[in-house]
This record gives C-alpha cells, sequence and structure tokens, in this order.
C-alpha cells in the first residue's frame, strides 16, 4: 500500500539531485536502417517535434513558502483552456487548501524564474487527485482534452519537471485502466519522477489522456484518467470566486461522498468468509481488496502464527501527513500445542498487543483515539473486542475507527483481528465494523 | 534551702552541666582554684561564691568579678543573692540555675514506641528473611516461566534469580547502614525481609489488579485503585523499614510518609490532574489476554457493544470542539 511514492511528498526534500548521465535515446540514433520501413502511419510521430510543439503549455508550479518567500515544493502543471485554467495534481497544492496563511502557489514558465506569475486555485477533486488553477490572462497555447481511451500498447508521452530539472518529455506506453481499483488510475508504462505531479500525459497528437500521479518504480506509472480532469475543469470554469474555506469545505463533502459510496458497496455484498484455522474470518470482502496471507515458519517456536490481511492498497491524500480512505484489515490466527494455557495467554496477549498502527495523521488534522474495551459475545462465542474511534478536526463529520478482538473460546488457540477505517462517517464505520465482526464464528 | 542543692549551666535553654553541692561555701570562676569551674572567656578567674548564712538560707555574693554578676528576671547587677528554687543568675554568657532536691518534674511521658521493635515482629523471625527471599525468587522464576512463549531462555531465568537477591542485598544493605547510624544496630535481617516483601509486592501486585481488571472487566478507573495500591504499597514498605532506623513515634512517620507519597502521586499524575494530553495515534487499550477460565464478566450482545461506542463519538467531538 505504501510503495505508491507521492511525488510531492518526495519534492518537499530541497536538494535537487544531479542527474547521473541519463543515456539520451542514443540508440534510436544509431540504429543502421537495415530494418525494413514500417507502413507510414504506424511511424511514431518523432518525439523532438511533439515536444517542440507542446513544452510551452507545461508549466511548474512552485508552492511558496511565505515567511521564507522561497519554494517548499514542486510539481507540473498544464494549460487547458484560453483563461488560463491549468490541470495540475490535488497533492502538488495540498499546502495552500490546508494552510492558505502559510503559503501561496506560482508558475514558472519556460524555466524563466523571474517571470512567475502567481495562480488562484479554482476546484479540487481530492478523491482524484486533481486541482484546477487559473492564472491571470489569456493563454495563447493550451493541450486539447483526448475524449476517449486509447487502445491498450499506445505510445504515451508524460511531460514534466522532474526533481526540478527542467521541462521533459518521457516515453511510455498506455496500459489501461487498473483491474479492480478503489480509485480509478491508469497504469502507464514509464518513468514519473517527482516533480512532474500533475503534468499531462499525452499521445502522440498532443491530446491529453491522462494526469501523472505515482509511481511505484521502474518503470511503473500512474495517471489520473483524462475524463476526470474534463468533469473538474467544466466545474472550475463556473466558478467565479474561490476561498480557502470554501475549498476545505469542498474537500470534506467529496470526502463524505466517496466514504458513502464506498460504503454502500461494502454493505451491499455479504461479507466472504475465508477458514483460518478453526475460524471463519473476513475473507476478501470487494475485490479492490487485496488479501494476502503467510504462516511464518519457525520450527523452533512452541507456536504457529497464521496472518491473512486484506487491504484497498490505496489511499487518498489529504495533506503531507495525512491519508485517508483507507479499508484494511488482518487476522492472526494463534494456536500452540505444547504451551499451557498461562504461558499461551502471555503469547497472546503480546500477538494482540503487536499494532502495526492505524493511518499517518498529525495533531492539527485528527484528535487522538477514544477506546472502549468490552467482552463480546460474537457467533455464539466470547470475544475481547476493543473499539476506537478519532474525529477528524478540520472535515466535520469524518472519523477514523478501530477495531481490535481476539476469540476467547479456546484456552491455546484463538483469532485476533483489526480493522481500520479512515474516512468514515461514525455511523457508517459502525456499520461496517459491526458486519466485519459478526462475520468472525468458529466452525467446531 | 535545701542542704543539698544542684548547680546547673546553661546555654540557651539547653542544659550543659550540672554539679550537685553538698559542702560549703563553693567558689565559681575560671580559675582552676575554683570548685566550679566556668570555661567562659568572660567570666572572671574568682568569679562568685556560694555560702551557707546563720539562718540556713543560702546566699549567692559577687567576689568582685569584672562583669558582674545579674539577676535575669528583670535584668538587675547584684552583688548578693539570697538563692530560692530555681533561681537564676547570669555571668559572662553563661546562666546558672539553681534547684533543690524538692523540685518538681515534669510527668513520665508515656512512648508508643518500646526502645527496639524487637522480639514481636514478624520481620524479625529467625529464617524469615532467608525464607522471604526464596519466596521471591520463586515468584520470579515462576513469572519468568510463564511469561516466556519462546524456547526456554536459561539466560533470563538466571537473572530472574540474580536480580532480586542482589537488588535486595543492596537495598537491606543500606537501609542496615542507616540503622546502624541511627540505632547502632543493623537489623540486616529484618530489613532483607522487608525488601524481598516488598519486591515480591511489586510483582504480584499489578499481577492481581490486572486479573481482577480482566476478570471483571472493570473500567480504566482501575489506573487510579492500581496508583492507589502501588503508593500503599510503598509506604507500607517505607514505614518498616523506617521503624527500625529512627525512634520517633510510628504515627508522625506514617503521618511524614502519607504527606510524601501523594505529593510522589500528585506529580506523577500531574498530566491526567491537569488534563493534559500529548497527541499520539496509538490506542489506549488494555490489550491483556488471560486463559477463558478466568474471565468472570458476562459477555454482551454486539448490539449493546456497538450501541455504547456512540458515547466515544461524543467523546472525540467533544475534543474536536476544546482543541485548535
Amino acid at each position: 500500500m505504501l510503495t505508491i511514492l507521492l511525488l510531492a511528498a518526495l519534492a518537499q526534500a530541497p536538494a535537487p539531485v544531479p542527474a547521473q548521465g541519463v543515456p539520451a535515446g542514443a540508440p534510436d540514433a544509431g540504429t543502421p536502417a537495415v530494418v525494413p520501413p514500417l507502413p507510414v502511419a504506424t511511424l511514431p510521430p518523432a518525439t523532438h517535434e511533439l515536444f517542440e510543439r507542446i513544452k510551452g503549455r507545461v508549466v511548474q508550479v512552485r508552492i511558496i513558502e511565505r515567511r521564507s518567500g522561497t519554494k517548499s515544493s514542486i510539481g507540473s502543471a498544464f494549460f487547458v483552456s484560453a483563461e488560463g485554467h491549468a490541470v495540475t495534481n490535488y497533492h502538488v497544492i495540498s499546502s495552500i487548501v490546508h494552510q492558505p496563511e502559510d503559503y501561496t502557489a506560482e508558475l514558472v514558465r519556460d524555466g524563466k524564474e523571474s517571470d512567475s506569475v502567481p495562480v488562484k486555485l479554482m476546484a479540487v477533486d481530492v478523491i482524484h487527485d486533481l486541482a484546477v488553477i487559473q492564472m491571470d490572462g489569456a493563454v495563447k497555447d493550451w493541450f486539447e482534452l483526448a475524449d476517449r481511451e486509447p487502445p491498450q500498447g499506445t505510445r504515451l508521452f508524460a511531460m514534466g519537471n522532474p526533481h526540478d530539472l527542467g521541462t521533459t518529455i518521457v516515453e511510455g506506453t498506455y496500459n489501461g485502466l487498473i483491474q479492480d481499483a478503489l480509485y480509478d488510475k491508469v497504469h502507464f508504462s514509464g518513468a514519473i519522477n517527482p516533480g512532474m505531479s500533475g503534468g499531462p500525459t499525452v499521445t502522440g497528437e498532443g491530446k491529453v489522456v491522462g494526469v501523472n500521479v505515482a509511481t511505484m518504480g521502474n518503470q511503473l506509472g500512474f495517471l489520473v484518467p483524462v475524463a476526470h480532469s474534463r468533469a473538474l475543469l467544466e466545474r472550475a470554469r463556473q466558478v467565479k470566486e474561490s476561498s480557502p474555506s470554501a475549498l476545505l469545505a469542498e474537500v470534506g463533502s467529496q470526502l463524505l461522498d466517496n466514504q458513502q459510496r464506498i460504503t454502500e458497496r461494502l454493505m451491499a455484498t455479504l461479507v466472504p468468509t475465508q477458514t483460518l484455522g478453526d475460524y471463519r474470518v473476513p475473507g476478501r470482502w470487494l475485490p479492490f481488496l487485496k488479501c494476502w496471507g503467510d504462516t511464518p515458519h519457525q520450527p523452533e517456536n512452541p507456536y504457529t502464527i497464521t496472518n491473512y490481511q486484506c487491504s484497498s492498497e490505496e489511499d487518498l491524500y489529504l495533506s503531507s501527513d495525512h491519508r485517508t480512505g483507507v479499508v484494511a484489515y488482518d487476522h492472526a490466527y494463534v494456536t500452540s500445542e505444547q504451551l499451557g494455557s498461562l504461558r499461551f495467554s502471555s503469547l497472546y496477549t503480546d500477538t494482540f498487543g503487536n499494532d502495526a498502527g492505524g493511518v499517518d495523521a498529525t495533531k492539527e488534522d485528527v484528535t487522538n483515539f477514544r477506546c472502549k474495551v468490552e467482552f463480546v459475545k460474537v457467533g455464539g462465542i466470547p470475544v475481547r473486542a476493543a473499539l476506537c474511534l478519532r474525529a477528524y478536526k478540520k472535515l466535520p463529520g469524518l472519523y477514523d475507527l478501530a477495531l481490535r478482538a481476539a476469540t476467547l473460546n479456546a484456552s491455546t488457540s484463538g483469532v485476533q483481528t483489526s480493522l481500520d477505517l479512515a474516512g468514515f462517517s461514525a455511523d457508517n464505520a459502525r456499520a461496517i465494523a459491526r458486519r466485519y465482526l459478526e462475520a468472525l464464528a468458529w466452525t467446531k | 534551702m535545701d542542704e543539698v542543692i544542684f548547680l546547673e549551666v546553661l546555654e540557651g535553654d539547653v542544659l550543659h552541666e550540672r554539679y550537685r553541692l553538698e559542702e560549703f561555701p563553693v567558689t565559681v570562676g575560671r580559675a582552676y582554684t575554683n570548685d566550679v569551674i566556668l570555661d567562659d572567656p568572660k567570666v572572671s578567674a574568682s568569679h562568685l561564691r556560694l555560702e551557707r548564712a546563720e539562718d540556713g538560707s543560702l546566699v549567692l555574693r559577687d567576689v568582685g568579678s569584672h562583669n558582674g554578676t545579674f539577676q535575669v528576671e528583670p535584668w538587675a547587677r547584684l552583688a548578693e543573692l539570697t538563692l530560692v528554687d530555681d533561681a537564676r543568675v547570669a555571668v559572662g554568657d553563661t546562666v546558672l540555675r539553681f534547684r533543690s532536691r524538692s523540685h518538681p518534674v515534669e510527668e513520665t511521658r508515656l512512648t508508643v514506641a518500646p526502645v527496639a521493635p524487637r522480639g514481636h515482629r514478624v520481620f524479625d523471625r529467625p529464617f524469615g528473611f532467608p525464607a522471604m527471599l526464596a519466596l521471591t525468587v520463586v515468584g520470579y522464576l515462576l513469572y519468568e516461566y510463564l511469561t516466556n512463549y519462546q524456547k526456554t531462555d536459561w539466560g533470563s531465568l538466571a537473572l530472574a534469580v540474580f536480580a532480586p537477591v542482589f537488588a535486595t542485598f543492596v537495598w537491606s544493605g543500606l537501609w542496615s547502614v542507616a540503622s546502624k547510624v541511627a540505632r547502632r544496630q543493623f537489623f540486616f535481617g529484618a530489613h532483607g525481609t522487608i525488601g524481598s516483601l516488598a519486591l515480591l509486592g511489586l510483582l504480584v501486585m499489578p499481577m492481581v489488579v490486572t486479573l481482577l481488571t480482566y476478570s471483571l472487566s472493570l473500567g480504566t478507573w482501575v489506573k487510579w485503585l492500581f496508583l492507589g495500591v502501588y503508593l500503599g504499597w510503598m509506604g507500607c514498605v517505607l514505614f518498616w523499614h523506617l521503624r527500625y532506623v529512627t525512634r520517633a513515634e510510628p504515627r508522625r512517620v506514617a503521618g511524614v510518609l502519607a504527606v510524601i507519597l501523594v505529593c510522589f502521586g500528585v506529580l506523577t499524575q500531574a498530566d491526567s490532574l491537569l488534563g493534559e494530553e500529548d497527541f499520539t495515534t496509538l490506542l489506549d487499550v488494555d490489550r491483556t489476554l488471560l486463559p477463558p477460565a478466568l474471565r468472570v464478566a458476562p459477555a454482551e450482545s454486539a448490539d449493546a457493544f456497538f450501541e455504547d461506542s456512540q458515547r466515544l463519538q461524543d467523546e472525540v467531538d467533544a475534543l474536536v470542539k476544546e482543541g485548535p
């Protein structure tokens, strides 16, 4: 889940590492013309011609910290209208939503720092990590948004300003929407690096098919499908004046809608169960959850622990230290044939206390957890269950819930389970947690 | 005045020396020719003289001292004074008090503390210390065995024996030295027994509280109970150690200890008493799990469990309102 590397977060590191001699398209240039030429129609466009045509449409976004007067993070953006609208990622400009008194944003065109222009934030889509900014004055040259998805394998060109090294163009291929994802993303096989966030990925004709958003390293990049950009641009055109508080409220209502959508999907399905030892536990509830299991083999230990975990492996970026929109749970089946019940209970206590912890957040984002612990009867067996809640400070109506439970029907075996829900309404979170807990059962 | 009188040399209100005088005249001064020698540099070599008059009364006469002899109350220089019981005169920086045999003394003050708490105390029994220490070591060994669910770790088992023994010896050694200084006796066995008992308590008390909390499913107020029990235990241990160190009255010792421990308890809990809470992303949950047989409290229904979570929502909502 955490392998997704958010670009702006990395860009916070101020020292731009100098590029280490990236071999520049040399193999192509040196290929002798012994291969029979392909039909003209299938020839890819010359990348340098394309770049020359569209480089002016891509700009760098700088987040300026007011007190130091200099950039605190960077990203990319691209013009999409004559009125100066540009699309970028929400995570690039999130600081000016959350701390408008500390940060402003400006655009740098053609790498000329001297004529940077201030921009206004017009609309955000926190679910798809998009934002529309606008600069004053008309723009002569802008991108056209593609109106349909290209076929898989189409050659695409990602543009942006990686590590503040100047506008670059990167070739890659379109690999379609990611299967069973909670939030729409396009799989782009090409190098996307920190700083390119918010840049466009275009076809050979220069039509935008996606917005660079994340990478998992090694040519594994992710784009936001262009349809969401188009929808957000339509909304941004309606907006005359935007204020930080209105944008924050917009973020809150988008998150509320999103959690409602996820809750409805979850509650519409019966929880499929998975056998774990003598128990049945919640299995892969919906396809967007990715589940993994393992039993570490340690013959010298007089016990075994089997783990099973499911997670959406995706989260929503709210601010640099705060993620939300998470559904994750795991189970551990602990059993021993050698330990007596007292020694087993100390093992059971330790594994129960071994908590990886929930979702990142800071004091500014959330309150502390408030918890209750009780013995609860679930499916006829006694369970020690703990339920914790914390509230979002800036986004009223949203909560994080943590549920921890351990079965107590047998003296030398048991299942421990934990559920983390981030960014749900309290009622929805409770309903999901209850459905989840009641899926627990003993098979004997 | 009586035929025998006592001359008492006072410094301030404290009695410094006492002389029994039977035969008169008696001379008083700084020189070695005197019967009563005063080492006060402001007293003359030959300062005053006590004589029996013909009528049997005792008369104090200044024999030409440099700095004179003074009546204390009221302050007046005198050359001659007929002594009565409890008369006082000042010479130099010294005050002399004269008392007869018939001078009444205060009633005997009753003491609760016998000379030494020896004999009827549990802690002083022969073999009390080794027995108690053995019990403590067995306790720690058992605890170590039960909480280790990996394969047997001989190192930590050895440590479970060595650590309490070492701690007991160091601890009771220090108290014994204090006893020796204050009461000229080590009382090592008693201190050792008390020390072992203290260590055993440190092990058993949390276990008992944990067991009760878990089996009866008690609320978070248990942490106050635990604090109380802990401080009480510490108080008892220190009290008995101190009984072997000081001769002060037990009630006073207990009072002072109580005040100290309450202050200590308040200081350690200052944070939560002031309502200050550090930010944490951790769950404040008691994760103890004990064998099913030890559960006494009934399991509630899932309905009740989730309905009651409304309370948590109200609590965190209140946190949002109060905090910036």
